[in-house]
């Protein structure tokens, strides 16, 4: 393997003809003909068809289950409910370690029963003669009520919490406690301490309280979770899945299903949209399925399947008191951060608690997390889990405090902003980070620029705030392949839900010096890829970019090699450009990349074939920061907000493809308007979802969303490729808080509850 | 269940389908004539994804019953390019980085190439108007109305 050549000064200026470069998706063709394969496009000899019924109690104990009539109506091949289920190692404390309750009933919507058919109608018609005889239990729905001694509880005690999911979003040497002794319905907590915050209130000049809500919302991919199955005779197991998780998928099927990882293959289909919703949820069922009947199933959920039962993001409740000098420092923050987790554990309160002081520097800190469990969905990843719901509250305060001692909002945050070396809340340091440029980036926008040219005019304003993440590392691997004409191929395990592989092409390019053409790209599945972590934490840059490097570094290195043996000459004395290696200065010493390639794979060829390998593990992050500016109009006789500018500035710390980079921060800036503006999902006091559709829960159309402003700011990471940093996911974080930032800058309030509905902003200017 | 058989034109070519009345236009067009470029993204009509154009206007397939088609010219995304060569809607969709997940990109595509139709010209307004009915959630829009303006101009 080549030796990992550090970011250097001389690399960071060197005029780079494929990295940093604006390129189109390489998979780009496929999608706009529609010759893409998702999984709902798969179809397999003898495939059947699943259908879920799911409970309508959000609490109940299931008292009988008889599947008897469903089995005899026309078509139906198989009915399972509970006792139906081939053997599993069942986990009644997490998500993924339950296909069917075999008691107990948690959220509304929970899977209970299946049918499967090879007509999806008949299968569907079927779930209506499953008799389910539920007793109902009291539901549990706030996660402030749920927190109280007297709150009934939401299950039976948790027992063997797995929190591996949720490590690969944000990885954190940091433990939270588990909940122990009495029965209660906070799943875990933890606390950051530093200094003494009341000393740090008795000093300041002003000192600002409140409590920020925010709703769950839902990562509404447009392609809802979509699994096809397969069980053969020689005891493989096939699963073609959208998901962002491929490897950790086959770990997980092969712990719970007694399989070993060899004889299960996870192709991760193309994923049509994932946001950190999609790791591993209905993989299990359709698995275990496929087993039991030995013939392929296919399981898509409807949308209002995928709204009730997927993962979506939590709501959050922060209370927070922060102070300041009148010279504007910082110097205290107190905050008790409440995720509701929904019916199982896995919401971000980590992530929350680090965040929620993690953008200033601060030396008095109190910081409160729990965990709450509730009967409603069990929560996941949104892109940045957790870390906008924090974000809206410290962000505001700024704001707040700002407007108070009559300082300007950058000013303010820049004087506090955290710089490399100053400690998270958990007194771990950070590496470079680039919050700072963010911020003065955003200063320079038009959308920023209109700020106090249109202060009072109309109900008209502008805001800003900033956000972050830290990021997930987990292991990675690459292969680097010459073909016989001299072609590359490079395969990963990683799957590419933001153009990755484009990236991860155009690194090889540069590598090799050639043209981006020469190179193709492809995710195998966990039987023929190297290991890579999951798509998810904004690594995949990060981390398998890094490999990828490595392994074009040792195929380069290995073709050097050879030709070096043919030129009797060193292989320093060679270059390699266009395709071509040459002995320096030497116009016949040449040897093209496809001579290389049959040098090394023909009948009774002299060399070994190319095959370059890069394997890396990473222990230090590379948080990613953004600033954000929103502009918006209020009509204050409706309530209605209209954005009508927004700004994102982004470190991305090298952008390797500048177009897909503008691309995630605008897709996730999008997302960011979508939590500030309209999206919730609403329950009832019976824990009920009332709005399990796309009209009813909100997310931005093109009405709503004028082009958002892309700046890319570069602060080399110290490890990424090329000084690469996470990139998917800082853009969601800001975008309620800048927005709300930008209503109190037009109607001088602030709004505590979001998202910012017509009706909230009523209330808030007394009108309701 | 009993099946009907209805006649239509598919991207140019005369088809006859035996079709179930309770499939719709998608279901018909996907699972019958294995044409699976036009995607579900909700079946209630909110999403677009399944959008196609029938006798010249655009359509949300979940919402059509196949038996509505009999006699009828359907156009998926399947019917735009031609000969290999994409259609100008499609190749301003890839140069401007409007595909990241691509799900929503073939109705997306049919409802800038409806749009284009009857608007060539479009103002940015417009193509906001225009593109209401299509959610896309991956790139928050603004490179699919610069695909769609660029589109426009390579059309002129
Ligand atoms: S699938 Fe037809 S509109 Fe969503
Ligand atoms: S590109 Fe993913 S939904 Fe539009």
């Amino acid at each position: 393997m080549a030796q990992e050549t550090e970011v250097r000064e001389e690399e960071m200026q060197r005029e780079y003809r494929n990295v940093g470069k604006p390129v189109t998706r390489i998979e780009g063709a496929g999608k706009v003909t529609g010759e893409t394969i998702y999984a709902d496009d798969m179809q397999l000899p003898r495939m059947l068809h699943a259908k879920v019924l799911g409970s309508p109690y959000a609490h109940a104990r299931i008292k009988s289950i008889d599947g008897s009539a469903a089995r005899q109506h026309p078509g139906v091949e198989a009915v399972f409910t509970p006792a139906d289920l081939p053997e599993y190692k069942k986990n009644f404390s997490n998500r993924r370690g339950v296909i069917f309750p075999d008691e107990e009933v948690l959220f509304y919507g929970q899977p209970v029963a299946a049918v499967l058919a090879s007509d999806p109608h008949v299968a569907e018609e079927a779930l209506a003669l499953i008799k389910v005889e539920y007793e109902a239990l009291p539901p549990v729905v706030d996660p402030i009520t749920a927190m109280e001694e007297s709150s009934p509880l939401v299950r039976s005690p948790l027992g063997d919490v797995d929190r591996s999911e949720e490590r690969g979003h944000v990885t954190v040497g940091v433990e939270q406690e588990e909940a122990e002794g009495k029965p209660s319905n906070i799943a875990s907590q933890m606390n950051f301490k530093r200094g003494d915050v009341e000393a740090g209130f008795e000093q300041a000049d002003v000192v600002v309280e409140h409590t920020w809500r925010s709703a769950v919302v839902h990562q509404s991919y447009i392609e809802p979770h979509s699994t096809v199955a397969d069980y053969d005779a020689s005891g493989e197991l096939s699963v073609w899945t959208s998901t962002q998780a491929p490897f950790y998928i086959r770990d997980e099927l092969s712990q719970t299903l007694g399989l070993p990882e060899n004889k299960i293959r996870v192709t991760a289909t193309e994923v049509g949209g994932g946001f950190g919703g999609k790791i591993y949820l209905q993989e299990l069922m359709v698995a275990a399925l496929a087993m039991a009947v030995r013939r392929p199933v296919k399981y898509i959920m409807s949308r209002k399947e995928d709204m009730l039962a997927a993962t979506p993001a939590p709501q959050a409740v922060i209370d927070l008191k922060t102070s300041m000098t009148r010279d504007g420092k910082l110097t205290a923050l107190k905050s008790r951060v409440v995720y509701d987790s929904g019916a199982f554990p896995g919401a971000p309160m980590l992530p929350g608690c680090l965040l929620v002081g993690g953008y200033y520097k601060c030396e008095n800190l109190d910081i409160q997390g729990y965990e709450v469990l509730t009967n409603k969905v069990s929560v996941g990843a949104l892109r940045a889990p957790g870390a906008h719901n924090v974000t809206f509250a410290i962000e505001s305060h700024m704001d707040m405090m700002a407007r108070e001692l009559g300082l300007d909002p950058i000013e303010v945050r820049l004087k506090n902003a955290v710089e490399e070396g100053d400690p998270l809340p958990s007194g771990q340091p950070y590496p470079r980070i680039g919050l700072k440029q963010c911020l003065e980036a955003i200063a320079e926008s038009e959308v920023w620029g209109r700020r106090n040219r249109e202060r009072g005019t109309g109900n008209r304003g502008v805001g800003l705030a900033v956000g972050g993440w830290l990021g997930g590392l987990q292991p990675a691997s690459a292969i680097v392949c010459l073909n016989s004409d001299g072609t590359i191929n490079v395969t990963v395990g990683s799957a590419d839900i933001t153009g990755t592989n484009t990236s991860f092409a155009q690194i090889t390019a540069e590598v090799l010096n050639v043209p981006l053409e020469m190179v193709n790209v492809t995710t195998g599945d966990t039987r023929t890829a190297p290991y890579a972590g999951m798509s998810a934490g904004s690594k995949t840059t990060y981390t398998v970019g890094r490999a990828v490097k490595l392994a074009a570094e040792d195929a380069r290195q290995q073709m050097l090699e050879i030709a070096a043996k043919r030129f009797e000459a060193a292989p320093k004395e060679l270059e390699m450009a266009d395709g071509v290696v040459r002995l320096n200065g030497s116009d016949e010493k040449t040897l093209t990349f496809q001579r290389l390639g049959r040098l090394s794979t023909n009948f009774a060829a002299p060399f070994p074939a190319v095959v370059g390998r890069g394997a890396i593990t990473t222990r230090k992050m590379a948080p990613g920061f953004t600033a954000q500016a929103a502009e918006v109009e209020v009509d204050t006789d409706t309530g209605e907000v209209t954005v009508l500018g927004f700004a994102v500035a982004q470190d991305a710390g090298f952008a390797i493809n500048p177009l897909s980079v503008e691309g995630q921060m605008q897709g996730g800036a999008s997302q960011g308007l979508g939590i500030a503006l309209s999206e919730e999902m609403m329950y009832d006091s019976e824990g009920r979802l009332l709005n399990g559709n796309l009209l009813d829960y909100r997310m931005p159309t093109t009405r709503d969303l004028p082009p958002i402003e892309a700046i890319i700011v570069e602060v080399p990471s110290e490890e990424g490729p090329y000084g690469a940093r996470i990139v998917g996911e800082p853009s969601i974080v800001a975008g309620a808080a800048a927005v709300g930032n930008a209503i109190a800058d037009a109607i001088g309030v602030h709004l505590t509850d979001a998202p910012f509905t017509p009706e909230r902003v009523l209330r808030a200017l007394g009108k309701l | 269940m009993p099946k009907q058989l209805i006649t239509l034109i598919v991207n140019g070519r005369r088809t006859e389908v035996a079709v179930e009345p309770r499939w719709t236009l998608l279901e018909m067009v996907r699972e019958e004539l294995r044409l699976s470029g036009s995607k579900e993204g909700c079946g209630t009509g909110d999403c677009g994804a399944c959008s196609m154009i029938v006798d010249g206007r655009l359509v949300t397939s979940c919402l059509m019953l196949a038996t509505q088609v009999d006699g009828r010219d359907v156009v998926t995304i399947e019917g735009l390019a031609k000969n290999g060569r994409l259609h100008p809607v499609q190749q301003a969709f890839i140069d401007t980085g409007g595909v990241q997940c691509g799900f929503c990109t073939p109705g997306m595509i049919m409802a800038a190439k409806s749009l284009l139709d009857r608007t060539p010209s479009p103002t940015l307004e417009e193509v906001r108007e225009g593109l209401a009915g299509n959610l896309c959630r991956c790139t928050g829009y603004a490179k699919i109305y610069e695909a769609v303006m660029h589109a426009a101009n390579a059309g002129k």
